[in-house]
Protein backbone atom coordinates (compact mmCIF):
# COMPACT_ATOMS: atom_id res chain seq x y z
CA UNK A 1 0.00 0.00 0.00
CA UNK A 2 1.27 3.48 -0.44
CA UNK A 3 3.19 4.24 2.20
CA UNK A 4 1.96 8.09 2.93
CA UNK A 5 -1.42 7.55 2.28
CA UNK A 6 -3.50 9.29 5.65
CA UNK A 7 -6.35 6.76 7.74
CA UNK A 8 -7.91 4.22 5.25
CA UNK A 9 -11.53 4.85 3.80
CA UNK A 10 -11.94 1.81 4.84
CA UNK A 11 -9.96 -1.09 6.80
CA UNK A 12 -11.52 -4.66 6.67
CA UNK A 13 -8.96 -7.05 8.60
CA UNK A 14 -10.04 -11.03 9.76
CA UNK A 15 -13.75 -10.70 8.27
CA UNK A 16 -15.82 -14.03 8.66
CA UNK A 17 -19.33 -13.76 7.49
CA UNK A 18 -21.61 -16.31 7.50
CA UNK A 19 -25.35 -17.29 6.30
CA UNK A 20 -26.93 -19.95 8.88
CA UNK A 21 -23.42 -21.05 10.09
CA UNK A 22 -21.42 -21.66 6.50
CA UNK A 23 -19.31 -19.32 6.00
CA UNK A 24 -19.91 -17.01 2.77
CA UNK A 25 -16.58 -15.00 3.71
CA UNK A 26 -13.56 -16.08 5.01
CA UNK A 27 -10.72 -14.08 6.91
CA UNK A 28 -10.88 -11.29 4.52
CA UNK A 29 -8.72 -8.45 4.68
CA UNK A 30 -9.04 -5.15 2.94
CA UNK A 31 -8.04 -1.42 2.96
CA UNK A 32 -9.59 0.51 0.29
CA UNK A 33 -7.30 3.91 0.45
CA UNK A 34 -8.81 7.64 1.30
CA UNK A 35 -9.46 9.08 -2.44
CA UNK A 36 -9.22 6.39 -4.64
CA UNK A 37 -11.58 3.68 -6.04
CA UNK A 38 -10.60 0.47 -4.57
CA UNK A 39 -12.31 -2.36 -7.03
CA UNK A 40 -13.43 -5.70 -5.60
CA UNK A 41 -13.89 -7.97 -8.47
CA UNK A 42 -14.68 -11.94 -8.98
CA UNK A 43 -17.52 -14.13 -10.13
CA UNK A 44 -21.14 -14.56 -9.01
CA UNK A 45 -21.09 -16.10 -6.10
CA UNK A 46 -17.65 -15.11 -4.69
CA UNK A 47 -19.03 -13.35 -1.88
CA UNK A 48 -18.93 -9.49 -3.03
CA UNK A 49 -22.24 -8.69 -2.07
CA UNK A 50 -21.76 -10.43 1.06
CA UNK A 51 -19.19 -8.34 1.62
CA UNK A 52 -20.77 -5.28 0.86
CA UNK A 53 -23.97 -6.70 3.31
CA UNK A 54 -20.97 -6.80 5.83
CA UNK A 55 -19.82 -3.29 5.80
CA UNK A 56 -23.37 -1.97 5.82
CA UNK A 57 -24.19 -4.49 9.03
CA UNK A 58 -27.20 -5.79 6.91
CA UNK A 59 -25.25 -8.89 7.09
CA UNK A 60 -23.59 -8.76 10.40
CA UNK A 61 -19.86 -10.43 10.39
CA UNK A 62 -19.23 -12.94 13.53
CA UNK A 63 -15.47 -11.95 13.76
CA UNK A 64 -13.26 -9.14 12.67
CA UNK A 65 -13.42 -5.34 12.14
CA UNK A 66 -14.58 -3.16 9.62
CA UNK A 67 -13.08 0.55 10.31
CA UNK A 68 -14.26 3.56 8.53
CA UNK A 69 -12.05 6.32 8.68
CA UNK A 70 -10.82 4.11 11.85
CA UNK A 71 -13.49 3.70 13.66
CA UNK A 72 -15.51 0.23 13.82
CA UNK A 73 -18.34 -0.51 12.26
CA UNK A 74 -18.34 -4.46 12.68
CA UNK A 75 -22.21 -4.88 13.90
CA UNK A 76 -23.46 -1.58 14.27
CA UNK A 77 -26.50 -0.59 12.65
CA UNK A 78 -26.95 0.07 8.98
CA UNK A 79 -28.01 3.48 10.26
CA UNK A 80 -25.33 3.85 12.12
CA UNK A 81 -22.95 3.13 9.54
CA UNK A 82 -24.79 5.28 7.39
CA UNK A 83 -23.80 8.28 9.88
CA UNK A 84 -20.40 7.39 9.42
CA UNK A 85 -20.32 8.59 5.84
CA UNK A 86 -20.78 5.73 3.91
CA UNK A 87 -23.62 5.58 0.93
CA UNK A 88 -23.99 2.82 -1.21
CA UNK A 89 -25.41 1.85 -4.89
CA UNK A 90 -26.96 -1.16 -4.60
CA UNK A 91 -26.77 -4.10 -7.22
CA UNK A 92 -29.99 -4.26 -9.49
CA UNK A 93 -30.58 -0.41 -8.47
CA UNK A 94 -33.20 -0.93 -6.01
CA UNK A 95 -35.27 2.19 -6.71
CA UNK A 96 -38.50 2.88 -4.10
CA UNK A 97 -40.54 2.54 -7.42
CA UNK A 98 -43.29 4.06 -6.00
CA UNK A 99 -42.03 7.27 -4.72
CA UNK A 100 -40.96 9.89 -6.86
CA UNK A 101 -37.76 10.78 -8.40
CA UNK A 102 -37.53 13.45 -6.29
CA UNK A 103 -38.82 11.62 -3.17
CA UNK A 104 -36.07 8.83 -3.73
CA UNK A 105 -33.53 11.36 -4.00
CA UNK A 106 -33.78 13.31 -1.11
CA UNK A 107 -34.39 9.26 0.86
CA UNK A 108 -30.60 9.10 0.15
CA UNK A 109 -30.25 12.68 2.06
CA UNK A 110 -32.36 11.25 4.71
CA UNK A 111 -29.97 12.21 7.39
CA UNK A 112 -29.38 15.49 6.78
CA UNK A 113 -31.53 17.62 8.74
CA UNK A 114 -31.24 21.18 6.70
CA UNK A 115 -33.47 21.65 4.29
CA UNK A 116 -31.37 24.62 2.35
CA UNK A 117 -28.67 21.57 2.36
CA UNK A 118 -30.92 19.19 0.83
CA UNK A 119 -31.95 21.44 -1.65
CA UNK A 120 -28.61 22.77 -2.50
CA UNK A 121 -27.44 18.75 -3.08
CA UNK A 122 -30.93 18.13 -5.55
CA UNK A 123 -29.27 21.03 -7.65
CA UNK A 124 -26.57 19.27 -8.01
CA UNK A 125 -27.77 16.48 -8.99
CA UNK A 126 -30.07 18.09 -11.49
CA UNK A 127 -27.06 19.30 -13.11
CA UNK A 128 -25.33 15.89 -13.67
CA UNK A 129 -28.08 14.24 -14.73
CA UNK A 130 -30.56 17.07 -16.21
CA UNK A 131 -33.45 14.14 -17.33
CA UNK A 132 -33.92 13.49 -13.48
CA UNK A 133 -34.60 17.29 -13.24
CA UNK A 134 -37.88 16.95 -15.58
CA UNK A 135 -39.11 13.93 -14.38
CA UNK A 136 -38.71 14.51 -10.37
CA UNK A 137 -42.34 14.03 -10.12
CA UNK A 138 -42.43 10.82 -12.17
CA UNK A 139 -42.59 7.70 -9.76
CA UNK A 140 -39.75 5.85 -10.29
CA UNK A 141 -40.63 2.44 -11.21
CA UNK A 142 -42.23 3.96 -14.25
CA UNK A 143 -38.68 4.90 -15.67
CA UNK A 144 -36.32 2.98 -17.86
CA UNK A 145 -33.12 1.24 -16.43
CA UNK A 146 -30.95 3.36 -17.40
CA UNK A 147 -32.84 6.48 -15.74
CA UNK A 148 -33.32 4.40 -12.83
CA UNK A 149 -29.20 3.89 -13.00
CA UNK A 150 -29.37 7.82 -12.77
CA UNK A 151 -32.16 7.87 -9.91
CA UNK A 152 -29.82 5.05 -8.07
CA UNK A 153 -26.03 7.10 -8.38
CA UNK A 154 -27.66 10.61 -7.77
CA UNK A 155 -29.54 9.09 -4.30
CA UNK A 156 -26.00 8.00 -3.55
CA UNK A 157 -24.61 11.45 -3.77
CA UNK A 158 -27.01 12.94 -2.17
CA UNK A 159 -25.79 11.83 1.59
CA UNK A 160 -22.50 13.86 0.94
CA UNK A 161 -20.57 10.56 1.56
CA UNK A 162 -17.18 10.07 2.63
CA UNK A 163 -17.09 6.63 1.14
CA UNK A 164 -19.56 5.43 -1.64
CA UNK A 165 -20.37 1.53 -1.93
CA UNK A 166 -20.55 0.82 -5.41
CA UNK A 167 -22.48 -2.73 -6.11
CA UNK A 168 -21.96 -3.69 -9.71
CA UNK A 169 -23.33 -0.58 -11.23
CA UNK A 170 -22.97 -1.96 -15.23
CA UNK A 171 -25.35 -4.91 -14.32
CA UNK A 172 -28.40 -5.08 -17.32
CA UNK A 173 -27.79 -1.93 -18.61
CA UNK A 174 -26.68 -1.14 -22.04
CA UNK A 175 -23.28 -0.32 -22.88
CA UNK A 176 -23.68 3.59 -23.61
CA UNK A 177 -24.94 3.85 -19.97
CA UNK A 178 -22.48 1.30 -18.89
CA UNK A 179 -19.80 3.52 -19.88
CA UNK A 180 -21.62 7.04 -18.53
CA UNK A 181 -21.26 5.03 -15.41
CA UNK A 182 -17.99 4.49 -15.15
CA UNK A 183 -17.21 8.44 -16.38
CA UNK A 184 -19.54 9.58 -13.44
CA UNK A 185 -17.72 6.87 -10.86
CA UNK A 186 -14.58 8.94 -12.19
CA UNK A 187 -15.89 12.46 -11.73
CA UNK A 188 -16.94 11.42 -8.51
CA UNK A 189 -13.43 10.13 -7.82
CA UNK A 190 -11.93 13.49 -8.78
CA UNK A 191 -14.36 15.13 -6.55
CA UNK A 192 -12.24 13.54 -3.34
CA UNK A 193 -14.56 10.88 -2.41
CA UNK A 194 -13.54 7.02 -1.38
CA UNK A 195 -14.92 4.80 -4.14
CA UNK A 196 -14.92 0.89 -3.55
CA UNK A 197 -16.32 -0.78 -6.42
CA UNK A 198 -17.86 -4.15 -6.89
CA UNK A 199 -17.25 -5.19 -10.02
CA UNK A 200 -17.95 -8.44 -13.10
CA UNK A 201 -16.65 -5.97 -15.51
CA UNK A 202 -13.27 -6.22 -15.38
CA UNK A 203 -11.27 -3.78 -18.03
CA UNK A 204 -13.67 -1.31 -17.63
CA UNK A 205 -12.96 -1.77 -13.89
CA UNK A 206 -9.34 -1.73 -14.17
CA UNK A 207 -9.27 1.20 -16.75
CA UNK A 208 -10.51 3.85 -13.72
CA UNK A 209 -9.40 1.93 -10.45
CA UNK A 210 -6.24 2.93 -8.39
CA UNK A 211 -5.67 -1.13 -6.62
CA UNK A 212 -8.26 -3.74 -6.43
CA UNK A 213 -8.55 -7.03 -4.72
CA UNK A 214 -10.13 -10.12 -6.35
CA UNK A 215 -12.06 -13.00 -4.27
CA UNK A 216 -13.03 -16.39 -5.10
CA UNK A 217 -14.88 -18.57 -2.49
CA UNK A 218 -14.82 -15.76 0.09
CA UNK A 219 -11.24 -15.26 -0.03
CA UNK A 220 -8.82 -12.74 -1.02
CA UNK A 221 -7.00 -14.80 -4.01
CA UNK A 222 -5.30 -11.76 -5.49
CA UNK A 223 -4.61 -8.25 -4.64
CA UNK A 224 -2.02 -4.85 -6.35
CA UNK A 225 -2.97 -1.88 -7.92
CA UNK A 226 -4.92 -2.13 -11.19
CA UNK A 227 -1.79 -2.36 -13.20
CA UNK A 228 -0.42 -5.38 -11.29
CA UNK A 229 -4.16 -7.14 -11.77
CA UNK A 230 -4.41 -6.24 -15.21
CA UNK A 231 -0.83 -8.44 -15.92
CA UNK A 232 -1.63 -11.41 -12.69
CA UNK A 233 -1.74 -14.52 -13.92
CA UNK A 234 -4.46 -15.93 -11.83
CA UNK A 235 -7.01 -12.86 -13.18
CA UNK A 236 -6.44 -13.34 -16.91
CA UNK A 237 -6.83 -16.97 -16.09
CA UNK A 238 -10.06 -16.84 -14.29
CA UNK A 239 -11.18 -12.88 -16.68
CA UNK A 240 -9.45 -12.89 -19.73
CA UNK A 241 -9.68 -16.44 -20.91
CA UNK B 1 -86.25 11.31 3.78
CA UNK B 2 -85.98 11.92 7.78
CA UNK B 3 -85.14 8.42 8.10
CA UNK B 4 -82.57 8.08 5.44
CA UNK B 5 -81.05 10.77 6.69
CA UNK B 6 -80.25 9.15 10.25
CA UNK B 7 -79.08 6.03 8.74
CA UNK B 8 -76.82 8.68 6.37
CA UNK B 9 -75.25 10.22 9.23
CA UNK B 10 -74.91 6.88 10.95
CA UNK B 11 -73.29 5.38 8.02
CA UNK B 12 -70.86 7.87 8.20
CA UNK B 13 -70.14 8.23 11.24
CA UNK B 14 -69.67 4.40 11.23
CA UNK B 15 -67.35 4.78 8.21
CA UNK B 16 -65.19 6.99 9.81
CA UNK B 17 -64.80 4.42 12.62
CA UNK B 18 -64.16 1.83 10.25
CA UNK B 19 -61.61 3.39 8.63
CA UNK B 20 -59.79 4.42 11.52
CA UNK B 21 -59.08 1.11 12.91
CA UNK B 22 -58.53 -0.07 8.64
CA UNK B 23 -55.61 1.94 8.50
CA UNK B 24 -53.99 0.64 11.67
CA UNK B 25 -54.18 -2.62 9.95
CA UNK B 26 -52.36 -1.28 6.45
CA UNK B 27 -50.07 0.44 8.35
CA UNK B 28 -48.61 -2.62 10.51
CA UNK B 29 -48.70 -4.73 7.14
CA UNK B 30 -47.45 -1.81 5.53
CA UNK B 31 -44.13 -1.70 7.05
CA UNK B 32 -43.58 -5.44 8.53
CA UNK B 33 -45.77 -7.13 6.53
CA UNK B 34 -47.49 -8.60 9.20
CA UNK B 35 -51.57 -8.91 10.65
CA UNK B 36 -51.97 -7.63 13.89
CA UNK B 37 -55.32 -9.44 15.51
CA UNK B 38 -54.85 -7.83 18.32
CA UNK B 39 -55.76 -4.26 17.07
CA UNK B 40 -59.29 -4.85 17.67
CA UNK B 41 -58.45 -5.53 21.52
CA UNK B 42 -55.90 -2.86 21.48
CA UNK B 43 -58.76 -0.38 20.45
CA UNK B 44 -60.70 -1.45 23.03
CA UNK B 45 -57.94 -0.80 25.57
CA UNK B 46 -57.87 2.62 24.58
CA UNK B 47 -61.37 2.88 24.91
CA UNK B 48 -61.20 1.99 28.44
CA UNK B 49 -58.41 3.86 28.85
CA UNK B 50 -60.20 7.55 28.01
CA UNK B 51 -63.43 6.35 30.06
CA UNK B 52 -61.01 6.08 32.75
CA UNK B 53 -59.40 9.11 31.98
CA UNK B 54 -62.59 10.47 31.93
CA UNK B 55 -64.15 9.55 35.20
CA UNK B 56 -60.63 10.32 36.55
CA UNK B 57 -61.12 13.87 35.40
CA UNK B 58 -64.06 14.48 36.31
CA UNK B 59 -63.47 12.80 40.01
CA UNK B 60 -60.53 15.13 40.25
CA UNK B 61 -63.05 17.80 40.09
CA UNK B 62 -62.90 19.09 36.40
CA UNK B 63 -66.77 19.23 35.45
CA UNK B 64 -66.12 21.50 32.34
CA UNK B 65 -66.80 18.17 29.91
CA UNK B 66 -64.20 19.55 27.56
CA UNK B 67 -61.46 19.16 30.23
CA UNK B 68 -62.68 15.10 30.65
CA UNK B 69 -62.97 14.63 26.50
CA UNK B 70 -59.27 16.61 26.23
CA UNK B 71 -58.30 14.17 29.28
CA UNK B 72 -59.92 11.12 27.86
CA UNK B 73 -58.73 11.30 23.98
CA UNK B 74 -55.15 11.93 25.60
CA UNK B 75 -54.59 9.52 27.60
CA UNK B 76 -56.43 7.16 25.43
CA UNK B 77 -54.14 8.00 22.16
CA UNK B 78 -50.88 8.37 24.26
CA UNK B 79 -51.62 5.16 26.07
CA UNK B 80 -52.57 2.97 23.30
CA UNK B 81 -49.96 4.65 21.05
CA UNK B 82 -47.08 2.94 24.11
CA UNK B 83 -48.83 -0.22 24.42
CA UNK B 84 -48.81 -0.88 20.43
CA UNK B 85 -44.97 -0.02 20.32
CA UNK B 86 -44.19 -2.22 23.27
CA UNK B 87 -46.55 -4.90 21.40
CA UNK B 88 -44.26 -4.28 18.09
CA UNK B 89 -40.91 -4.44 20.39
CA UNK B 90 -41.08 -7.27 22.16
CA UNK B 91 -43.63 -9.51 20.73
CA UNK B 92 -43.87 -9.07 16.94
CA UNK B 93 -40.13 -7.57 15.93
CA UNK B 94 -38.44 -10.12 18.01
CA UNK B 95 -40.42 -12.87 15.54
CA UNK B 96 -39.60 -11.17 12.40
CA UNK B 97 -38.20 -13.60 10.61
CA UNK B 98 -40.72 -16.15 12.24
CA UNK B 99 -43.21 -17.23 10.03
CA UNK B 100 -46.20 -14.99 9.17
CA UNK B 101 -48.36 -17.48 10.64
CA UNK B 102 -46.59 -17.17 14.58
CA UNK B 103 -47.30 -13.90 14.19
CA UNK B 104 -50.58 -13.99 13.42
CA UNK B 105 -51.14 -16.46 16.30
CA UNK B 106 -49.55 -14.47 19.18
CA UNK B 107 -51.31 -11.56 18.28
CA UNK B 108 -54.42 -13.45 18.14
CA UNK B 109 -53.67 -14.71 21.28
CA UNK B 110 -52.18 -11.68 22.92
CA UNK B 111 -56.18 -10.21 21.92
CA UNK B 112 -57.52 -12.47 24.00
CA UNK B 113 -55.40 -12.07 26.58
CA UNK B 114 -55.99 -8.23 27.06
CA UNK B 115 -59.62 -8.64 26.39
CA UNK B 116 -59.92 -11.41 29.74
CA UNK B 117 -57.47 -8.92 31.37
CA UNK B 118 -59.96 -5.90 31.32
CA UNK B 119 -62.80 -8.30 32.03
CA UNK B 120 -61.20 -9.93 34.93
CA UNK B 121 -59.42 -7.01 36.20
CA UNK B 122 -60.87 -4.13 35.65
CA UNK B 123 -63.73 -2.97 38.33
CA UNK B 124 -67.02 -5.04 37.44
CA UNK B 125 -64.92 -5.05 33.89
CA UNK B 126 -67.52 -7.91 32.60
CA UNK B 127 -70.38 -5.63 32.49
CA UNK B 128 -70.38 -3.00 29.69
CA UNK B 129 -69.91 0.79 30.92
CA UNK B 130 -72.23 3.89 30.51
CA UNK B 131 -69.71 6.15 28.86
CA UNK B 132 -70.02 9.73 29.75
CA UNK B 133 -71.49 12.17 27.38
CA UNK B 134 -68.90 14.71 26.86
CA UNK B 135 -70.05 16.42 23.77
CA UNK B 136 -72.75 19.17 23.50
CA UNK B 137 -75.98 17.78 23.15
CA UNK B 138 -77.58 20.30 20.78
CA UNK B 139 -79.45 19.51 17.86
CA UNK B 140 -80.14 21.30 14.54
CA UNK B 141 -83.54 20.73 12.59
CA UNK B 142 -83.89 20.61 8.74
CA UNK B 143 -86.91 19.55 8.21
CA UNK B 144 -87.74 16.23 9.58
CA UNK B 145 -83.99 15.60 9.64
CA UNK B 146 -82.36 16.30 12.95
CA UNK B 147 -78.15 16.70 12.84
CA UNK B 148 -77.03 16.36 16.23
CA UNK B 149 -74.31 18.21 17.39
CA UNK B 150 -72.16 15.42 19.00
CA UNK B 151 -72.60 12.92 15.56
CA UNK B 152 -71.39 15.80 13.62
CA UNK B 153 -68.44 16.79 15.77
CA UNK B 154 -67.26 13.23 16.13
CA UNK B 155 -67.46 12.91 12.23
CA UNK B 156 -65.72 15.89 11.66
CA UNK B 157 -62.78 14.67 14.39
CA UNK B 158 -62.60 11.51 12.76
CA UNK B 159 -61.81 13.17 9.14
CA UNK B 160 -60.13 15.55 10.59
CA UNK B 161 -57.26 12.70 11.81
CA UNK B 162 -57.60 10.97 8.58
CA UNK B 163 -56.49 13.84 6.27
CA UNK B 164 -53.54 14.25 9.07
CA UNK B 165 -52.34 10.79 8.76
CA UNK B 166 -52.48 11.48 4.70
CA UNK B 167 -50.53 15.01 5.12
CA UNK B 168 -48.18 12.63 7.89
CA UNK B 169 -47.46 10.16 5.27
CA UNK B 170 -47.44 12.28 2.41
CA UNK B 171 -45.84 15.83 3.67
CA UNK B 172 -43.31 14.77 6.02
CA UNK B 173 -39.85 13.09 6.43
CA UNK B 174 -40.89 10.60 8.69
CA UNK B 175 -43.82 9.80 6.06
CA UNK B 176 -41.51 9.64 3.30
CA UNK B 177 -39.29 7.34 5.67
CA UNK B 178 -42.83 5.67 7.04
CA UNK B 179 -43.25 4.79 2.99
CA UNK B 180 -39.90 3.81 1.93
CA UNK B 181 -39.45 1.33 4.90
CA UNK B 182 -42.80 -0.37 3.65
CA UNK B 183 -41.78 -0.57 -0.21
CA UNK B 184 -38.24 -1.64 0.38
CA UNK B 185 -37.11 -2.06 4.30
CA UNK B 186 -33.16 -3.02 3.47
CA UNK B 187 -32.70 -0.28 1.42
CA UNK B 188 -34.92 2.04 3.38
CA UNK B 189 -32.21 0.75 6.29
CA UNK B 190 -29.13 2.26 3.66
CA UNK B 191 -30.43 5.06 3.57
CA UNK B 192 -29.73 6.00 7.12
CA UNK B 193 -33.67 5.04 7.93
CA UNK B 194 -33.50 3.77 11.74
CA UNK B 195 -35.96 0.93 10.69
CA UNK B 196 -36.42 -0.46 14.42
CA UNK B 197 -37.60 3.22 15.26
CA UNK B 198 -39.72 3.85 12.38
CA UNK B 199 -41.53 0.26 12.99
CA UNK B 200 -42.08 1.23 16.52
CA UNK B 201 -43.54 4.99 15.31
CA UNK B 202 -45.50 3.22 12.89
CA UNK B 203 -46.86 0.69 15.36
CA UNK B 204 -48.02 3.84 17.99
CA UNK B 205 -49.70 5.71 15.26
CA UNK B 206 -51.65 3.22 14.16
CA UNK B 207 -52.81 2.03 17.70
CA UNK B 208 -53.30 5.58 18.95
CA UNK B 209 -55.46 6.15 15.63
CA UNK B 210 -57.75 2.96 16.95
CA UNK B 211 -57.80 4.24 20.51
CA UNK B 212 -59.61 7.79 18.69
CA UNK B 213 -61.84 5.08 17.20
CA UNK B 214 -62.69 3.83 20.24
CA UNK B 215 -63.30 6.95 22.27
CA UNK B 216 -65.63 7.87 18.99
CA UNK B 217 -67.15 4.81 19.41
CA UNK B 218 -67.82 4.92 23.06
CA UNK B 219 -69.15 8.79 23.10
CA UNK B 220 -71.10 7.40 19.71
CA UNK B 221 -72.87 4.73 21.46
CA UNK B 222 -72.69 5.68 25.54
CA UNK B 223 -70.85 2.31 25.93
CA UNK B 224 -67.69 0.41 26.00
CA UNK B 225 -67.13 -3.01 26.80
CA UNK B 226 -64.50 -5.60 27.17
CA UNK B 227 -65.58 -7.19 23.82
CA UNK B 228 -66.05 -4.37 21.24
CA UNK B 229 -62.73 -4.62 19.81
CA UNK B 230 -63.71 -7.99 18.82
CA UNK B 231 -66.20 -6.93 15.95
CA UNK B 232 -64.60 -3.57 15.45
CA UNK B 233 -61.12 -5.15 14.63
CA UNK B 234 -63.05 -7.81 12.08
CA UNK B 235 -64.57 -4.92 10.48
CA UNK B 236 -61.44 -3.04 10.36
CA UNK B 237 -59.31 -5.92 9.20
CA UNK B 238 -61.93 -6.37 6.02
CA UNK B 239 -62.17 -2.77 5.07
CA UNK B 240 -58.47 -3.33 4.91
CA UNK B 241 -58.47 -5.87 2.65
CA UNK B 242 -60.99 -5.24 0.33
CA UNK B 243 -59.80 -1.86 -0.09
CA UNK B 244 -56.07 -3.48 -0.52
CA UNK B 245 -54.16 -4.42 2.38
CA UNK B 246 -51.05 -2.16 2.27
CA UNK B 247 -52.84 0.72 0.47
CA UNK B 248 -53.83 3.51 2.41
CA UNK B 249 -56.18 5.39 0.44
CA UNK B 250 -58.02 1.45 0.37
CA UNK B 251 -58.39 0.91 3.94
CA UNK B 252 -59.96 4.23 4.16
CA UNK B 253 -62.40 3.41 1.18
CA UNK B 254 -62.68 -0.41 2.50
CA UNK B 255 -63.84 1.17 5.87
CA UNK B 256 -66.79 3.76 4.21
CA UNK B 257 -67.60 0.56 1.97
CA UNK B 258 -68.17 -1.80 4.86
CA UNK B 259 -70.31 1.13 6.44
CA UNK B 260 -72.53 1.70 3.65
CA UNK B 261 -72.90 -2.20 3.14
CA UNK B 262 -74.07 -2.19 6.35
CA UNK B 263 -76.70 0.71 6.02
CA UNK B 264 -78.04 -0.85 3.26
CA UNK B 265 -78.36 -4.14 4.82
CA UNK B 266 -80.45 -2.15 7.38
CA UNK B 267 -82.12 0.38 4.89
CA UNK B 268 -82.85 -1.67 1.82
CA UNK B 269 -83.03 -5.07 2.17
CA UNK B 270 -86.34 -6.95 2.77
CA UNK B 271 -84.86 -8.70 6.59
CA UNK B 272 -84.25 -7.42 9.21
CA UNK B 273 -81.50 -4.94 10.26
CA UNK B 274 -80.20 -7.02 12.76
CA UNK B 275 -79.03 -9.10 9.72
CA UNK B 276 -76.89 -5.93 8.01
CA UNK B 277 -73.69 -7.45 9.40
CA UNK B 278 -74.41 -11.15 7.75
CA UNK B 279 -75.53 -9.08 4.54
CA UNK B 280 -71.87 -6.85 4.88
CA UNK B 281 -69.40 -10.04 4.89
CA UNK B 282 -71.16 -11.81 2.69
CA UNK B 283 -70.84 -9.55 0.48
CA UNK B 284 -66.69 -8.89 1.22
CA UNK B 285 -66.51 -12.68 0.99
CA UNK B 286 -68.02 -12.15 -2.86
CA UNK B 287 -65.66 -9.10 -3.13
CA UNK B 288 -62.84 -11.02 -2.16
CA UNK B 289 -63.48 -13.33 -4.92
CA UNK B 290 -63.78 -11.19 -7.39
CA UNK B 291 -60.56 -8.88 -6.20
CA UNK B 292 -58.52 -11.21 -3.98
CA UNK B 293 -55.74 -8.53 -3.76
CA UNK B 294 -58.38 -5.59 -2.83
CA UNK B 295 -59.96 -2.66 -4.65
CA UNK B 296 -56.94 -0.69 -4.54
CA UNK B 297 -53.97 -3.36 -5.12
CA UNK B 298 -50.71 -2.00 -3.09
CA UNK B 299 -48.30 -4.95 -3.58
CA UNK B 300 -49.49 -7.27 -6.18
CA UNK B 301 -47.26 -6.11 -9.08
CA UNK B 302 -44.48 -4.92 -6.57
CA UNK B 303 -43.06 -8.29 -6.60
CA UNK B 304 -40.02 -8.81 -8.71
Amino acid sequence: MDAIAPLPAIEISGLYTAYDKADVLTDVNIVAPAGQITCLLGSNGAGKTTLIRSILGLTPPHAGSIKVFGEDVAGLPTHRVIAKGVACIPEGRRMFPKLTVEENLRLGAYQEPAEAEIRRRLAEVYSVFPRLAERRGQLAGTMSGGEQAMVSIGRGLMGKPRVLLIDEPSLGLSPLYVKENFRIIENVRAQGLTVFLVEQNVHQTLAISDSGYVVSGGRVVAQGSAAELRNNADVRAAYFG
Amino acid sequence: MDLLGQYLVNGIMLGTIYALVAVGFTLFFGVLDVIKFSHGDVLMVGAFAGFTAALGAAALGFTNPFVQLAASVLFAVSGTALLGAAIAKWLILPLKNAPRLNILLITLMLGTALRESVRLFYPDGSNPKAFPALLPSTAWQFGNFTLRADSALLVIAGIAVIVGLHMLINRTRLGLAIRAVAQDEETARTMGINYTLIVLVTFALGSGIAAVAGVMNGLYYNEVNFGMGLLLGLIGFSAAIIGGLGNLYGAILGGFLFAALQMIGAVALPFASAYKDVFAFAVVIALMGWKPTGLIPERSSERV
